[in-house]
């Protein structure tokens, strides 16, 4: 098992019920499993950062890694 | 005509006399109204090289053909003037009743020029134009000068004030209206206050010139009611702007310690969840279903209207965590009329020059109550310090010396957004080409940089990217004049805004037409510039140098040991130069200016250099 702490950002805070988790997932979890476990429409545009860089589709998951997953801000 | 009113009204402040002007159809269609009717105005009336806080710089407050018709987001009017922060076009909007009043009262913009020779305030319903002494409420803040014309006006009328930052020439003053609404960045406000003009007050009572007005009125509230399940459905006014800090702190674009660090460890303190849960009123625009303006109520019992930008620029960018002392600083900008972006990124360089040993001084980051105090200072322009923080961070640095310019956080005079690009070329570039000073409203792509693109590409994507917002943000939304908040942050499609358009103008215009509206406006923004500084080249288009630092590089973190590159960032300029047409200096040439229709313009900057 690996831990990995997830940032919410914005509305996905209310959708999920929690800002920042630090949860165990299975080793080698790609972002994309992730993102499916939580309670947030898989159709919804979001940004989602790995340490704070971009995650390419398929990428696998390290144990602390930091997953900030955001809707898509356009600078307001 | 169908959409426009034809009709501009001249207020001379010196003599206290007024006229209706009027313009044509022609006219109409080439500029079309908020930001291109005013740059046209400017451009034809100033001499370069004028005084902006002299009575030869002019006022104008225009709104456009689609503003104060009920239709998503259309509470906006646009304020500009030559900048006495930058010395060059300036302008910015606001959300206002007076946008509808204006419209009501007959007019596609005023004009204030002249002088008068005492404060004054000036109330406008339809034809009928007054002048009152303004010494009540002249040394008065806005709030208190809100409330003191809606005791006299009733609260439907439209305002514009200003505070004790534009009475006393603060060159990043504002013009405020309703409860937290402030517009003219580069220093328009300070304009207004060179005027002795305290207020404007305005209401009307005349149809708009609507070619459909069944149609429109169906259409606009129907979407107004879209726009607004929208929002509920995303939940984004739930934090609203402020939702981006959290995302900011996350990808290393946070102002932190005046832009010299990116993250910090206590920004959560000051997030949007924070904001969200200690909010007690939300405020927005008229015509508004999407909510922005998120009020706390600071120890002292003020109410104070955050956004994104407030809390970077008066927060983190302090080393202030605490959402209350935020508030606190807000309330007092928007009561003494200055410019939150411009404020912080001020203190902030102030703090920053005394860490260095470049001025003696007793304000340290983090020190939220001296900054309350410096607020104060540079609004009434008090001493020494109160003098010299009211000029602006650029201003300071060439007073100060000791290199300081290299890290005073502005573009062409004006300070930068809340948005650390330290390592963000392309949103470096939108701050370095946006056509007022560095500002986020024309252009803003940090997300496209993260997720579509290559944070470190230096390509002519983003250079197109950059483009083609300016077209949409910082062209059609300035000159239509409506906000852009509906299809920036809910998607909502930019066809419906030529749709509203055609409805109110019976014309019927493609989104290429108005690129073309957006080109030639920026286009004679540029040339605008460049009157006034004939010996304009590429380096006005570029970043603060301490982004191209390498010493200033994060020690940690997403970007750490990474700044710009400087010959990484001209090539991308040039991609920027060459996908619209101007020249290596950043001048449009010729034959782009020509294919704008901008004989005229090119007759008169011709006077002052040469095009290619």
């Amino acid at each position: 098992m690996i831990k990995i702490t997830v940032k919410l950002i914005g509305p996905l805070i209310n959708l999920a019920g929690y800002s920042e988790k630090t949860l165990e997932f299975p080793a080698e979890t790609t972002v994309e499993e992730i993102l499916a476990s939580l309670p947030i429409d898989p159709l919804r545009p979001k940004i989602v950062t790995r340490n704070g860089q971009a995650v390419a589709p398929g990428e696998k998951l390290k144990d602390g890694d930091r997953l900030a997953i955001s809707p898509i801000y356009s600078g307001g | 005509m169908k959409g426009w009113t034809g009709h501009i009204l001249r207020i001379n402040l010196t003599n206290r006399t007024h006229k209706i002007e009027t313009f044509g159809q022609e006219f109409a269609e080439k500029w079309v109204g908020g930001r291109g009717l005013a740059l046209k105005t400017l451009w034809d009336e100033l001499r370069p090289g004028i005084d902006p806080l002299g009575p030869e710089n002019k006022l104008i407050i225009a709104v456009g053909p689609i503003a104060g018709v009920p239709a998503p987001n259309t509470g906006k009017t646009v304020v500009a003037a030559k900048s006495p922060l930058t010395g060059g076009f300036g302008d910015g909007n606001l959300g206002t009743r007076a946008t509808e009043h204006i419209r009501k009262s007959g007019y596609d913009a005023l004009i204030f020029e002249g002088q008068a020779d005492k404060p004054i305030y000036v109330y406008i319903e339809d034809d009928k134009v007054q002048y009152f002494p303004a010494e009540d409420i002249w040394g008065k803040g806005t709030y208190d000068t809100h409330d003191y014309l809606y005791k006299r006006y009733g609260k439907g009328v439209g305002v514009l004030s200003i505070g004790q930052g534009g009475e006393n020439l603060n060159r990043y003053a504002m013009i405020r209206s309703l409860e937290g609404r402030a517009g003219g960045r580069p220093g328009i406000g300070a304009v207004m206050g060179s005027k002795k003009l305290k207020a404007i007050v305005i209401k009307g009572s005349k149809p708009i010139p609507v070619a459909d007005p069944e149609g429109m009125r169906k259409l606009g509230l129907d979407d107004l009611r879209k726009v607004g399940e929208i929002n509920k459905q995303t939940g984004w006014s739930i934090q609203s702007t402020t939702g981006v800090l959290s995302w900011c702190n996350e990808v290393a674009a946070l102002p932190v310690h005046n832009m010299r660090q990116t993250h910090h460890p206590d920004a959560w303190k000051i997030d949007g969840e924070r904001l969200n849960n200690a909010r007690v009123a939300t405020y927005g625009c008229p015509n508004c279903t999407m909510r922005c303006g998120i009020a706390i109520r600071d120890h002292e019992g003020h109410e104070s209207e955050l956004d994104y930008e407030n809390v970077g620029l008066l927060g983190s960018d302090l080393d202030i965590f605490e959402l209350d002392q935020v508030g606190s600083l807000n309330y007092l900008c928007d009561d003494y009329g200055l410019d939150t972006i411009s404020a912080g990124d001020t203190l902030a360089f102030y703090a920053d020059a005394i860490e260095q040993g470049a001025i003696k001084g007793d304000f340290r980051f983090g020190d939220a109550e001296m900054a309350k105090k410096l607020l104060g200072q540079a609004a009434r322009r008090e001493g020494e310090v109160g003098n010299l923080l009211a000029e602006g961070s650029l201003r300071m640095a060439r007073t100060i010396g000791h290199n300081s310019e290299a890290y005073a956080m502005q573009v062409k005079g004006l300070e930068i957004s809340a948005y650390n690009c330290k390592f963000i070329p392309g949103m470096a570039l939108a701050f370095a080409t946006c056509p007022i000073g560095a500002h986020h409203k024309d252009s803003w792509i940090i997300t496209f940089e993260i997720k579509q693109s290559q944070r470190d590409s230096y390509g002519p994507e983003k250079a197109a990217k950059v483009i083609e917002l300016q077209r949409i943000r910082g062209g059609l939304f300035e000159f239509i004049v409506a906000c852009r908040f509906p299809w920036i942050e809910l998607g909502w499609p930019l066809d419906h805004y030529a749709e509203y358009f055609n409805k109110v103008t019976g014309l019927n215009w493609s989104l290429d037409d108005f690129w073309k509206v957006s080109d030639r406006i920026y286009a004679l923004m540029k040339f605008f510039w460049v009157r006034e500084f004939p010996d304009w080249d590429r380096t006005r288009d570029y970043p603060p140098m301490v982004w191209f630092d390498p010493s200033n590089a994060d020690k940690e973190g997403p970007i750490a040991g990474k700044v710009l590159e400087l010959d990484k960032y001209n090539q991308l300029l040039d991609h920027y130069y060459n996908q619209r047409g101007w020249d290596k200096r950043g001048i449009p040439t010729r034959q782009t200016a020509e294919s704008l229709d901008l004989k005229d313009e090119i007759a008169e900057v011709e006077k002052y250099t040469k095009l290619e």
